[in-house]
């Protein structure tokens, strides 16, 4: 990667000067203001306050990749990668998933896809991936300007659509790909699987060092590892704070303050950002404030988010006295903190980034729900089918009919897309969540 | 009228239809009906009304085109409709570029050279609302007249956007709008829009290469050329008789390939 | 037609001779482990025309039709006659439908998930002789077998010299009569006939079919199988001849001969190192440069891209591919097809009018 000091003049000037000061001030009087007309005061709690945070800190991360290609080298990486590795050898990452939820959330997803579809891109793969190449194509993104990498991180934890993806990212960019590939843990972790994730990850070094032009300080990695681990804890415990009745936060609060864990793991403001959040989530317990005001039964919710109906899911649900507390999605970046020794960093990034639960069987999976279902104390379970995420939505079928039979809990298998709304039956789906809510009382 | 030298018969799902050439290959008779299952008897008539009219037909030669060309015995050739449309309307316009055929059960896109050969093509045909089927089904919830849909649509200065993309699911979200009280002209041209929209989509995978040119039985409706216009930004032409060119694209292959005998 | 040896019966009779059969769902596993055990691998790929009511308990529609129908055709008895079964992964959907053997459906014969590595790099090749030591284990204990180092080198060159064999077919068919489809049906019996009577039934069929090939637009097809089968015959019919393949189950599986004397490593090496394939996380420029090799040497106008309906790693590629084809000159087209689904009219009608293209 070349560095050019004017682009690195140009980093310092519109990111850490004029940026840093924008946002701030913006994220000030955001503090100040009370909730936006829209919102349903009168069946949700208000949004949380350390939302003027979470937008300061994503403005900023892709603020930053305006200005990062020539200061910086940067690297589009999969959610579930191993990132710390290249966060201590300071690259700015970017995630092409979290910037298509970014588009599906504001509505442009469609837009977008479509020129990738117009150039030949199938319908029938990933909105993820279409919403991504549709922006690589066109240059069209909400967030002002993609930068471009010089280097691709895949990790195979997530599925198996991010190698072909990502293939078709190195075709494009011509640019080196580093596949982590992680097999998949049918039953439970073995031993030559996980040997094999830390080959690679050590293999990997070299090649992220090269495209970098620095050598990997492991002593900054054993920091970043402390860092990620400290944010996943914090994360963890936000989540965990569900279990209150009535629940302080919901999954749809969960869906948009998981962008820092997702995107920024590894960095200290992070941990301050959970710290603060989670702070903000005791206050509201001890005041016994709900995220929906009148919580009466409470929801699991099994998959991703359907990013476009975020706020009109949660206030339908909320309507009707329904809160979804807990999610199997969200869980993914807090759970496996444990797992993360700062000590042992390659052994243990193997041991964890090889347990994701859309790494595990269909059984475990299930396992998993029953539990949460139990320590959460709900009351049913919503499993999105999301036809653009095969690995999650496998098994979804037997899950649900096992929860119903062998545990007796109401379950939902809503049929959708997370990103892509033409995928979206309106009326389907409502007369399907009105029979399922039904159900609950 | 000259002696027809040359027939071409083309099967469709819908309406089935034949065209005599001359030995010069211009148009000069043709007769079309709607689609009758019994194809070879269908085709039995047809070829005696042209012998009615024209005088016998023994030793001309005949090629086959569409939905049921394989059931057409009387043929001694079959060819694909995208071939013969590329051909008919080649000759019919003069030129070759992009032809736009929107039918009853499926659309296409064909890029013609300038010697009326196919270059590259792309067909939707598998999904009902790419094709004529998509405003044909909504015309009957809607009470509306399939001949008056088009002028409907465009009688309307509002637009009302259809996100759904399955016929079925459009249908309840029309369904839907109407009893919120939305009027129909505007539900109407969003229809002919999410329609067009498709099509052009199909185009631009295929690459616009000018002149663009309409054809197939949805050439009647006034919206559909218009909005194509306005999403490509190009002028629309459209040949004579645009229901006939499979079948004129036919009659002209049989031409050649006598000739070369 | 062409009198083949079909599945069923060989497996019968393999069982008769007191062997036992293991039922291999796609793509990529190592034969010469499961031979070496007195197992008889049997593909399972699909098969066509099944009732996925079956499966539809199980599996959502956007699941491909090839997995659907692996799962309805073991509980329609499909697999009665096997012992085991092995489900070797190769993208989610075998991913999950593994996983859904293992936790849900849970049927009588024992089941091994088989993962596949994503890479041609050093570790990805010791990675998947671990795999294959873990296999040979599962095989031991359940057959009470433990072939030595001899016996599975023995193994393993009978494998090499039917994959051998196969290359040569390949190369042989310019100069027999066989139908495009006759010789696809003999090709497909190394999907279950032992190796060493593949061999002699190749080198049979090339010995009473030697002469002039049929006649027809030449033209390679890629995807992942020539299913319904019928194709072949279409594309005959319209008037096309099929000279090569880059199919999954047949040309991407025209495997070399290993190096190492390790057997595992020779077993990882073989299928590692075979023709590009996508979902072993082949570059899109290596498949490219692959079937730019086949278009040289066979002399084909072009390209059928012929996928399964919702099979993401061909539609990821397609693309690209296509794309860089035309740059190059090379006219393609690309068919979908359930294969649950008769041959549909809109399908011979694309691949005529691409055969009229290519005229």
């Amino acid at each position: 990667m070349k560095r050019d000091w004017r682009a690195s003049l140009r980093y310092y000037w519109n990111v850490k000067v004029l940026g840093n000061a924008y946002l701030r001030w913006q994220r000030w009087k955001m503090e100040r203001k009370g909730p936006p007309r829209k919102w349903r005061t009168d069946i949700l709690a208000p949004p949380l306050k350390i939302g003027a945070r979470t937008k300061e800190l994503i403005s900023r991360h892709y603020l930053e990749g305006r200005y990062a290609n020539g200061h910086k080298p940067v690297a589009w990486v999969t959610s579930g990668a191993p990132v710390e590795i290249l966060q201590a050898l300071g690259y700015y990452v970017l995630y092409p998933e979290n910037h298509g939820a970014l588009c599906g959330a504001r509505k442009v997803s469609v837009e977008i896809a479509s020129e990738a579809e117009n150039a030949g891109y199938s319908r029938d793969i990933c909105s993820y991936a279409r919403t991504d190449i549709g922006a690589m194509l066109s240059g069209k993104t909400p967030v002002g300007k993609l930068p471009k990498p010089d280097l691709l991180f895949a990790c195979t934890n997530i599925c198996q659509t991010v190698l072909f993806w990502y293939r078709v990212l190195a075709e494009h960019f011509k640019v080196p790909l580093i596949v982590i590939d992680t097999p998949f843990v049918y039953t439970s972790p073995e031993e030559h699987s996980i040997e094999y994730v830390k080959k690679q990850l050590e293999n990997a070094v070299p090649i992220a060092e090269e495209v970098a032009g620095k050598k990997l300080d492991y002593k900054k990695l054993k920091q970043v590892m402390r860092y990620s681990r400290m944010a996943a804890d914090l994360w963890l415990q936000v989540m965990e704070r569900g279990k209150n009745r009535p629940a302080p936060i919901s999954v749809f609060d969960q869906f948009i303050h998981m962008a820092p864990i997702v995107e920024m793991r590894g960095k200290p403001e992070t941990v301050d950002f959970y710290a603060a959040m989670l702070k903000e989530v005791d206050e509201r317990i001890e005041k016994g404030i709900g995220a929906v005001r009148n919580e009466q039964r409470r929801l699991l919710w099994d998959n991703l988010p359907i990013w476009y109906k975020l706020r009109e899911l949660s206030e339908y649900l909320a309507e009707r006295g329904v809160a979804v507390v807990a999610s199997t999605y969200t869980m993914a970046w807090g759970e496996l903190a444990p797992l993360i020794d700062p000590e042992k960093p390659f052994e243990s990034m193997a041991r964890t980034y090889i347990q994701p639960i859309l790494n595990v069987g269909t059984g475990k999976k299930l396992e998993k729900m029953k539990k949460m279902i139990e320590e959460f104390q709900l009351d049913g379970a919503i499993l999105h089918s999301d036809r653009s995420c095969k690995p999650y939505s496998i098994g979804q079928v037997d899950q649900r009919n096992r929860l119903i039979r062998d545990y007796g809990v109401p379950a939902l298998l809503l049929e959708a897309d997370h990103n892509d709304p033409r995928a979206y039956a309106e009326e389907q789906a409502r007369a399907r969540l009105d029979a399922f809510i039904e159900m609950l009382y | 009228m000259g002696k027809i030298a040359a027939i071409g018969i083309d099967v469709g799902s819908t309406t089935a239809k034949i065209v005599g050439v001359d030995e010069k290959g211009e148009f000069i008779w043709s007769y079309i009906e709607p689609a009758h299952p019994r194809v070879e008897d269908q085709v039995d008539r047809f070829l005696k009304k042209l012998e009615e009219e024209n005088g016998p037909i023994d030793g001309i030669p005949i090629v086959a085109t569409g939905y049921g060309r394989n059931l057409v015995h009387q043929a001694t050739r079959k060819v694909t409709e995208i071939t013969c449309h590329a051909l008919g309307v080649f000759r019919q316009l003069g030129h070759g570029g992009t032809l736009i055929d929107i039918g009853g059960q499926d659309s296409k896109v064909i890029i013609i050279g300038p010697s009326g050969e196919v270059v590259d093509f792309a067909m939707n045909d598998k999904c009902a609302a790419g094709t004529g089927r998509f405003l044909e089904n909504t015309a009957g919830r809607l009470m509306v007249k399939l001949d008056e849909m088009g002028q409907l649509a465009l009688s309307s200065e509002e637009e009302v956007p259809i996100s759904s993309t399955c016929t079925v699911f459009a249908e309840s979200e029309i369904i839907s709008m109407i009893a919120h009280g939305v009027r129909v002209e505007p539900i109407l041209k969003g229809l002919h829009r999410s329609l067009v929209k498709r099509v052009v989509a199909m185009v631009r995978s295929v690459g616009l290469v000018p002149p663009l040119m309409l054809s197939g039985g949805v050439v009647k409706n006034p919206a559909i050329r218009k909005m194509i216009e306005e999403e490509t930004g190009q002028k629309v032409i459209m040949p004579d008789h645009p229901q006939f060119m499979g079948a004129y694209g036919a009659a002209l292959i049989a031409l050649r390939g006598s000739r070369r005998k | 037609m062409l009198d083949v040896p079909g599945r069923k019966s060989v497996c019968n009779e393999f069982k008769e001779g007191g062997g036992r059969v293991a039922a291999v769902m796609p793509i990529h596993y190592p034969r010469e482990l499961i031979r070496a055990f007195g197992v008889l691998p049997i593909e399972v790929w699909g098969p066509p025309g099944m009732d996925i009511s079956y499966s539809a308990a199980h599996l959502q529609p956007y699941v491909c039709s090839m997995v659907h129908n692996m799962l309805a055709f073991l509980k329609t008895g499909g697999l009665d006659c096997a012992d085991y079964i092995i489900v070797p992964h190769a993208c989610d959907s075998l991913q999950g439908l593994g996983s859904l053997l293992v936790d849900f459906v849970k049927p009588p014969h024992p089941v091994f998930p088989l993962y596949m590595p994503r890479g041609k790099r050093p570790e990805d090749v010791e990675f998947f002789a671990s795999e294959f030591r873990k296999l040979y284990d599962w095989l031991s204990s359940l057959t009470g077998k433990k072939p030595s180092k001899d016996q599975l080198m023995e193994s393993i060159l009978r494998e090499e010299k039917a994959d051998e064999t196969l290359a040569r077919f390949y190369d042989f068919r310019t100069e027999m009569s066989l139908s495009v489809r006759d010789f696809y049906r003999v090709l497909r019996t190394r999907q279950y006939l032992p190796a060493e009577e593949f061999v002699s039934f190749v080198e049979r069929v090339m010995d009473e079919y030697a002469g002039d090939p049929p006649d027809g637009v030449p033209v390679i097809m890629s995807g992942i199988v020539p299913e319904p089968m019928d194709v072949l015959d279409e594309i005959q019919n319209l008037g096309g001849l099929v000279v090569d393949d880059d199919f999954a189950c047949c040309g991407r599986r025209v495997y070399p001969a290993g190096k190492s004397d390790d057997p595992f490593i020779r077993m990882a090496e073989r299928i590692l190192y075979g023709p590009p394939d996508v979902t072993r996380g082949d570059l899109i420029e290596e498949r490219f440069e692959h079937l730019m090799e086949k278009v040289k040497k066979s002399g084909a106008a072009g390209i059928i891209f012929y996928t399964v309906k919702f099979c993401e790693p061909e539609l990821f590629d397609l693309p690209d591919m296509r794309r860089r084809l035309k740059e190059a000159g090379i006219p393609s087209v690309h068919v979908e097809v359930d294969i649950n689904d008769p041959l549909s009219h809109q399908t011979i009608t694309r691949i005529g009018a691409f055969l009229e293209v290519l005229v």
